[in-house]
């Protein structure tokens, strides 16, 4: 590990930008304003609202590096049958299989984001960092722009509808380093899409940073569904700051399954900017040991007769720690909004701690909002039902666990994906 | 004032109606400590009381913490910062504290004769403490109580005469440095109850306290402390107003409640302050084994409140409630809510919340609950309706749960919605006219908290609510 | 063979509900209790079910002969002790091919529950489906779920057809205004019934009798059976009410 490329000093950025291979002015320009922004912004305290709860104290980034100057080969992973995938290692892209040739002809672009930013600018520029979260976590948003090199460029045009899942894979592989994979969705008008966003560690237990971003933008009509799986090595720190943005009658469904970390920030901004968008935010969070998941979520309604749902469930093992902090604004004017929240965490060891902040901030009045929380231990009533067919108690336990993920799962869609997500639950479940 | 005195006629004894409280009276205070607040605010204070040192250090002390502490802008209104605390009057009386209402001085009399104190007491009332300004007037209770060892006196008055009971609780619920407004009120407190209820003993009627800001510019930081011994049980209403004046006042007071083992408090409010007062109310009861707290609240006046019933169950199967009602109207925030503090095993509580917000009105709901420890079989119960009646009102819910232990379950449901045009139809179809409709429905919406208030209370509770809504549609 | 219920005394929240309660279930036998509401027929099927809040202060429940109360309630379960819940427990995200699957699993030791092939158990559960007329595409909703009454019966009908119990109680105590649910219980005990299994049916109403031929109808009254008979016991009550139980018996309780 190279200590003068710690993300603490200037010689990193310096470093990144030498990397750069004929990029644009302007992301140059935009790069080199956000490492300012990175460096002058505070890092989080608790009495921040933003922050509350939160464990801030392993957030100052001390004892990790990046190095553009190598990337690494990683083995590719295929979980459905997709229309196309990209593999991604330590910020490198390093291979996947192409777009069929009708979409290809039919303009859809799925290719590495600074491939996308030297041959079509003019798509990218257009959203890129358009519309970050903005939710606590400015800092660390600054220090992706600053050092994001690649990532997924998804961009389907007017209409079309790519009907086979399209696939990324993020991985890292360097003990002790970090990575920005960037994602951007652009679908316009009447288009529909899939994404799956797989995000990993080559080995369990490499200790490393990522700070990852996802915007997804969806045009008037346009249908974007969008997964992220986040599989991060048990020792890892991440950000995961993502935005949803749906234009008027588009609908953007974006669930997020978080399997590992050791400590998660997730921030989660949906916007309604047109008449009659919809928004579906749905995460899974299995937490274990001592993993700290903390999730903030915005459901901006700018917009009348919106619509937005939201369903976070976190299960909780061991010492675990789950924040679950959720907003709904309604702006004056947005009229009919239709917007939904809830939160349920299940408590599976007295050691465990949850936390839930459900909000709400209404500026119209003809709506229907509302949320809910919940927090508790599996039903006696549901336990001593399976009991009573004779299911052992251990085992009726796992299965009524199960059942409360299933809810999520269900939403996926796409039975390899939620094979692959099942699979995932099982084997961390099991470890314990 | 003429038009204030023809609803008067319309509507007359009603003393939660925000117009009849909007008079005032002409009168030269005896004490006055003059605008800001120093050290010498604070002697001059301990001086006219007569206080012990001990209690002039904690108010010393208690000044200190509040000039440290900010305003905390984090979170609250940014209103807060209008609040000029150099012009604000911190200590003004007239006379002393007397049991019979002829002793009382003739416009202070008259003052709470308007507002029908006096025939309330007779009619349903165990006891009375009438506050005018920063000293109580008139505290009175019935013969037979005072038997039972009943006591119910001004809290400067319990500081005097009981210590041995006063000293060992004051401040020990609601601690100094609580936040920056019980620092204030810490350090500048006078008037309130104290109140000790014996062992076993069970009021059959509440005791009531009427809190009345006279002067301009005035702060009240009015401070009582209940304690219900074991056993116990006790109802305590307390009702507020002033007139209306171009400036702004401060209310601002510390309430503590301690419920000994199966003891049960419920503590009834009714806040009426014109909309000139910034109403920023520490609130919180400690809970024994068994023992029970409710706080039933209902905020309709002030142009800011914030205030936030807190119970703390500290012994095992203690309960805690807190039942609010808010209405907001235009110029007014009611910034309230609830926290509940699980500090022992099967303990449990419950809030249920309403809030109607009318033109620019903003209500926001703010919750705590907190199982923070490795405790066993806790519940709690929350659930936040808003009501937003025009096109600009505003409704705010902002809930923080911590959970950690076994076999604990917490449930939180908020939900905001209109006046259902469908039921606003129905009636309109049977002859109601629009207004009464909406009228009939907000009071649907309020209608199973309201009836928790004390009788005398909801009937007027629910005129009241008529009253704000007129002109409220369209 | 039998179940045999002697001496037995069961409290809730120290609420005493059963008192001295006795009674013997041959096999090949349906027996039927009746009584008003109130009188501890749920009660029984609970705790010979071992549910945590029903406490069993005093008393015997042998299974063919080996105590069954101490034991956990699966272990009840796997003894060949079967309830049929009054209200079915929805347990989202359990589909209830895997819960009836893990049910028949935990009854075969490892290696036949290793060979007990995905195919053999669906070839098993959709027979009984089809015997039952349930729809295969119920195999993959949760367990009760939105179900309705009538689903809801016909998903412990499935069960018990599954499970094979050596003893039955299907607790009918309040659904007797849902004819549905009453024909589809009648017809899955109709379809068990034989020398194999003695099964229970508790019910309020006299009409559910209508559809099963009880061998013997017990009353039950204040926490104990006051009068049993044959199946014209059940026509009497139909005529009479509960009236007169309450008139005869009430000095006894």
């Amino acid at each position: 590990m190279d200590k003068s490329q710690s993300l603490l000093g200037d010689a990193v950025f310096e470093t990144h930008l030498k990397s750069l291979r004929d990029m644009p002015d302007w992301l140059i320009e935009l790069k080199k304003e956000a490492w300012v922004r990175y460096k002058a912004l505070p890092f989080p305290v608790r009495k921040n609202e933003m922050w509350r709860f939160a464990h801030v104290d392993g957030l100052a980034l001390d004892d990790f590096v990046h190095d553009d100057t190598q990337g690494k080969r990683e083995c590719e992973l295929l979980i459905c049958d997709c229309g196309a995938d990209l593999n991604f290692s330590d910020d490198a892209h390093v291979g996947g299989k192409t777009l069929s040739e009708e979409l290809a002809k039919a303009g859809v672009l799925f290719m590495p984001l600074e491939l996308a930013i030297r041959e079509h600018p003019e798509l990218v520029r257009k959203h890129l960092f358009e519309r970050m979260p903005d939710m606590g976590s400015e800092k660390y948003q600054a220090l992706h722009v600053a050092l994001f090199s690649t990532g997924v460029f998804l961009y389907v045009p007017r209409g079309v509808q790519v009907e086979l899942p399209l696939q990324s894979v993020h991985s890292a592989t360097r003990e002790g380093g970090s990575v920005f994979p960037h994602t951007l969705v652009v679908a316009e008008e009447g288009a529909s899409v899939t994404l799956f966003d797989i995000f990993r560690s080559s080995k369990e237990n490499i200790r490393h940073f990522a700070c990852a971003a996802a915007d997804i933008y969806a045009t008037a009509g346009a249908n974007v569904r969008y997964r992220l799986v986040q599989a991060w090595s048990g020792n890892a720190l991440a950000f995961h700051l993502n935005s949803a943005t749906a234009g008027a009658q588009s609908v953007v469904d974006a669930i997020t399954i978080n399997i590992g970390g050791a400590h998660i920030r997730g921030e989660q901004h949906g916007r309604i900017i047109g008449k009659g968008g919809e928004v579906i935010m749905n995460s899974l969070s299995l937490a274990r040991g001592k993993q700290e998941i903390d999730q903030r979520t915005l459901q901006t309604h700018d917009a009348e007769d919106g619509h937005s749902d939201l369903l976070y469930k976190n299960v909780l093992l061991d010492q675990a720690h789950t924040i679950f902090s959720g907003l709904i604004r309604v702006a004056e004017g947005a009229q009919r909004t239709d917007a939904y929240q809830t939160n349920r965490n299940l408590l599976l060891s007295p050691d465990a701690e949850s936390d839930s902040l459900p909000g709400l901030e209404i500026l119209a009045n003809d709506v229907k909002c509302s949320h809910g929380s919940s927090t508790g231990q599996l039903d006696d009533e549901q336990l001593f039902y399976m009991l009573a067919r004779g299911i052992p108690r251990r085992q009726a336990q796992e299965l009524l666990v199960f059942g409360f993920f299933e809810e999520i799962i269900a939403k996926i869609g796409n039975p390899h994906m939620a094979d692959y997500v099942r699979q995932l639950l099982q084997d961390s479940f099991s470890l314990q | 004032m003429s038009q204030n005195e023809t609803q008067e006629e319309k509507v007359p004894n009603i003393d939660v109606e925000r117009d009849v409280g909007n008079f005032s009276y002409q009168t030269t205070y005896d004490y006055d400590a003059g605008k800001g607040l120093t050290e010498a605010t604070i002697d001059y204070i301990c001086d006219v009381k007569g206080e012990p040192d001990w209690m002039r250090e904690f108010r010393k002390k208690a000044l200190k913490v509040f000039n440290d502490k900010p305003i905390p802008l984090g979170w609250a209104s940014e209103d807060l910062k209008t609040i000029d605390l150099d012009r604000i009057s911190y200590y003004m009386a007239k006379g002393r504290p007397t049991r019979s209402w002829d002793e009382v001085p003739e416009e202070i009399k008259q003052t709470f004769e308007r507002l029908g104190v006096p025939e309330k007491e007779r009619a349903f009332l165990a006891g009375v403490e009438a506050q005018f300004d920063s000293e109580s007037s008139y505290s009175s209770m019935k013969e037979e109580l005072f038997k039972q060892g009943v006591i119910f006196v001004s809290s400067s008055e319990g500081l005097m005469k009981y210590p041995e009971i006063f000293r060992p609780w004051f401040g020990k619920v609601i601690p100094i440095g609580d936040n920056k407004y019980s620092a204030l009120n810490s350090a500048v407190f006078s008037g309130g109850s104290f109140i000790y209820i014996p062992k076993g003993v069970k009021l059959k009627q509440p005791l009531q306290a009427y809190f009345r800001i006279n002067a301009e510019e005035m702060g009240q930081f009015e401070r009582t402390l209940i304690i219900a011994d074991e056993g116990s049980e006790m109802m305590y209403m307390e009702g507020c107003t002033a007139p209306q004046y171009e400036t702004s006042s401060l209310h601002s007071a510390v309430v503590e409640l301690v419920a000994l083992k199966g003891a049960k408090i419920q503590y009834v409010t009714v806040q009426n302050w014109s909309s000139n007062v910034f109403n920023l109310v520490t609130k919180r009861g400690l809970a024994l084994e068994d023992a029970e707290i409710r706080w039933i609240d209902c905020n309709i006046g002030s142009r800011l409140t914030m205030k936030y019933p807190a119970v703390v169950l500290r012994g095992e199967r203690a309960r805690g409630e807190v039942l609010s009602i808010a209405l907001a109207h235009d110029g007014q925030h009611q910034d309230t809510g609830s926290k509940m503090i699980h500090a022992a095993d099967h303990t449990s509580s419950n809030i249920i919340s309403k809030s109607i917000s009318i033109g620019k009105g903003r209500a926001s709901y703010r919750g705590m609950v907190q199982m923070p420890r490795h405790l066993k079989h806790c519940k709690n119960n929350t659930e936040c309706d808003a009501l937003l009646i025009n096109t600009n009102s505003r409704t705010d819910t902002y809930p923080a749960i911590t959970v950690r232990g076994e076999g604990n379950s917490v449930q939180h449901e908020a939900s905001v919605s209109k006046v259902s045009e469908e039921q606003i139809f129905y009636m309109q179809q049977r002859g109601i006219p629009e207004a009464e409709a909406m009228s009939l429905a907000v009071n649907g919406f309020v209608n199973d908290l309201v009836r928790e208030f004390p009788m005398e209370y909801s009937v007027e509770l629910r005129r009241l609510i008529d009253l704000e809504m007129e002109g409220s549609v369209g | 063979m039998s179940l045999e219920i002697s001496s037995l005394n069961v409290s809730i929240a120290d609420k005493q509900i059963l008192k001295d309660f006795n009674l013997t279930i041959p096999k090949g036998e349906v027996h039927a209790i009746m009584g008003p509401n109130g009188t501890g027929k749920s009660t029984l099927a609970k705790a010979l079910a071992g549910h945590p809040d029903y406490t069993v202060n005093k008393g015997s429940a042998l299974l063919d002969g080996e105590e069954i109360f101490g034991l956990e309630p699966d272990k009840v379960a796997r003894k060949g002790l079967f309830m049929a819940f009054q209200y079915p427990v929805e347990i989202p995200g359990v589909s209830i091919a895997n819960f009836i699957r893990a049910a028949v699993t935990a009854r075969m030791n490892k290696e036949a529950s290793d060979a007990f092939s995905a195919t053999a158990y669906y070839k098993a559960l959709y027979a009984k489906m089809d015997e039952l007329k349930i729809p295969r595409e119920f195999t993959a909703r949760s367990v009760n779920e939105g179900f309705s009454g009538g689903e809801k019966k016909r998903c412990e009908i499935l069960q018990m057809a599954m499970l094979r119990p050596k003893y039955a109680i299907l607790d009918e105590t309040d659904s007797g205004l849902d004819i549905d649910a009453l024909r589809i219980v009648a017809e899955g005990v109709e379809t068990m019934r034989g020398p194999d299994i003695g099964i229970v049916v508790i019910t309020h109403y006299q009409r559910l009798l209508n559809y099963i031929k009880p061998d013997v109808v017990h009353v039950m009254y204040g926490g104990r059976i006051v009068k049993s008979g044959g199946p014209e016991l059940a026509l009497e009550l139909e005529a009479r009410g509960y009236g007169w139980v309450e008139k005869e018996f009430g000095a006894l309780v």
